[in-house]
């Protein structure tokens, strides 16, 4: 015959017509079936019951028509709503469709119950329309419900901070002026805002407590806030005039100081760094080498005679220490010793 | 050549050096600079305490210009060497009697650097005694006396 190529199989095919009977043909087709009839029963499923949406991008999808051969828009939009699905019955309405259907079906012998399903009739696509009528006109009217809901919100919020402004004690026109063109300007945004876009519920929310935070740097004992007098910068400046901040000024008490630790200091954190790497467990750890002690000082010493803690060598120390003080006295017979600072009570 | 070592001539200057001395052991040597053994201990002492610098520091005490300490320490035979660590005693076992100090001389200046080592490790893992590395035998002998007797 001649060459022939297959769009179903992707293959072009010397043997003429004959392939469409093989088996590598009809499973190919049968998974496109497959596919293409899950696209149609979504379709199918709002003829009844037709879905409106808000636009939103993912609305522009085009599907691949098998019969045609073309791509086609899927929902049918006009940049404000869609309607889902719509692109695809209005496509198998048409009688092009209709007739590409019917020569797909023949010559790749597919079902013909399928290739009814492929097809929406004149009657289904009345329903059609009726229902997406209806449907458009519910949610005209839904949007409007919200819109004048948003309103009403926007207008409570304007009472509110007029009664702000007019509450406070200390009259001040200049603040009422521009606070005002604040508002008026905010209006007309907002509304406009609205119309283009129906996701921006957040925005009303904390551009409620922007103005209001903005607007209530004057305060009253009614707000928890206390005032602390108008602030008088011209004198020294601000940021704005460019002058010098706070802390690069000089301080007029204070000279030219030296910055940073002193040698003695540095030699002892030098020693005191040698220290810290000693085991801290060592004997003797937390001896004091400074401590100032009086001439009967003694050190921590355990006797050979004494098998007590070591405290106890000293006081039996001292203890010997004064009786042979009193022997010798008693001896001397009242010579004056020079040692009597030994009769301590033995505590240092 | 032989270093000289310092000495102690009253109490004031041995409770300075009790305190003062830190991270270091201290060597109090007590005895009479005239005496035969105390002059070989002195002649160890000396040689050796600038290798031992690091570790240790050396004392001469005159038993005679100290009668406080001579009776606080028991120091009945001369020489008597004690040690100290960061004002702390730090008594040694060396076969002998009296673990409060050392009576006598070392046969040689190797002992003598052995025991302020293993003085100085003990007193750095935190050991009041330790037990000495000098062979008993090189260890005088004396007899301990209780003084009443």
């Amino acid at each position: 015959m001649g060459a022939f190529y297959c769009s179903i199989c992707g293959k072009t095919d010397f043997s003429g017509k004959g392939h469409i009977h093989g088996k590598s043909h009809q499973s190919k087709l049968k998974v496109i079936l497959v596919k293409f009839m899950d696209k149609v029963k979504e379709a199918r499923r709002t003829i009844k019951n037709p879905q409106v949406e808000k636009y939103s991008p993912h609305h522009d999808v085009k599907f691949w028509c098998y019969c045609c051969a073309l791509e086609v828009q899927k929902h049918v939009t006009d940049s404000n709503i869609t309607v889902l699905y719509g692109g695809l019955l209005e496509h198998m309405s048409t009688p092009e469709h209709r007739k590409n259907t019917h020569k797909f079906c023949w010559d790749n012998k597919a079902d013909l119950k399928l290739r009814d399903k492929f097809i929406t009739t004149e009657e289904e696509t009345e329903r059609f329309k009726s229902e997406v009528s209806k449907a458009l006109e519910q949610f005209e009217e839904k949007e409007d419900v919200f819109i004048k809901q948003q309103a009403a919100v926007i207008r409570s919020q304007e009472q509110h901070r007029l009664e702000v402004l007019q509450s406070l004690s200390e009259p001040d026109p200049e603040l009422l002026q521009p606070a005002e063109l604040d508002h008026y300007s905010n209006k007309p945004t907002a509304r406009s805002s609205h119309s283009r876009s129906y996701e921006m519920e957040a925005q009303p929310g904390p551009s409620h407590e922007d103005h209001e935070a903005s607007h209530c740097h004057r305060s009253e004992p009614g707000f928890g806030l206390t005032f602390i007098g108008y602030q008088n910068s011209s004198s020294c400046g601000n940021v704005h005039t460019g002058a010098v901040p706070p802390w690069l000024l000089e301080e007029p008490d204070e000279g030219p100081q030296e910055m940073g630790p002193s040698i003695q200091e540095f030699l002892k954190h030098k020693e005191q760094e040698k220290l810290k790497k000693l085991p801290p467990n060592r004997v003797g750890a937390n001896f004091d080498h400074s401590s100032h002690t009086d001439a009967n000082w003694l050190p921590s010493f355990g006797r050979v005679w004494n098998s007590g803690r070591r405290w106890q060598s000293r006081n039996q120390f001292r203890e010997e220490e004064a009786k042979t003080r009193g022997k010798r006295k008693w001896k001397d017979d009242g010579k004056a010793t020079k040692k009597q600072k030994g009769l301590s009570n033995g505590e240092l | 050549m032989s270093f000289f070592l310092p000495k102690l001539s009253c109490k004031k200057d041995i409770d300075d050096a009790i305190k003062t001395v830190a991270e270091k052991v201290l060597v109090l040597r007590f005895g009479r600079d005239a005496d035969s053994v105390c002059l070989q201990l002195d002649e160890i002492l000396s040689k050796t305490a600038h290798d031992l610098s690091n570790m240790a520091s050396v004392y001469l005490v005159d038993v005679e210009t100290a009668p406080l300490y001579t009776r606080y320490f028991d120091i009945s035979f001369i020489p008597s060497t004690v040690f100290f660590f960061n004002g702390q005693h730090m008594k040694v076992d060396y076969g002998s009697p009296d673990h409060t100090k050392f009576v006598g001389s070392f046969k040689t200046k190797q002992d003598f650097m052995d025991l302020i080592e293993v003085i100085y490790r003990g007193a750095m893992r935190g050991k009041l005694i330790v037990r000495s590395p000098i062979d008993p035998r090189n260890v005088p002998k004396y007899e301990l006396l209780y003084h009443d007797i």
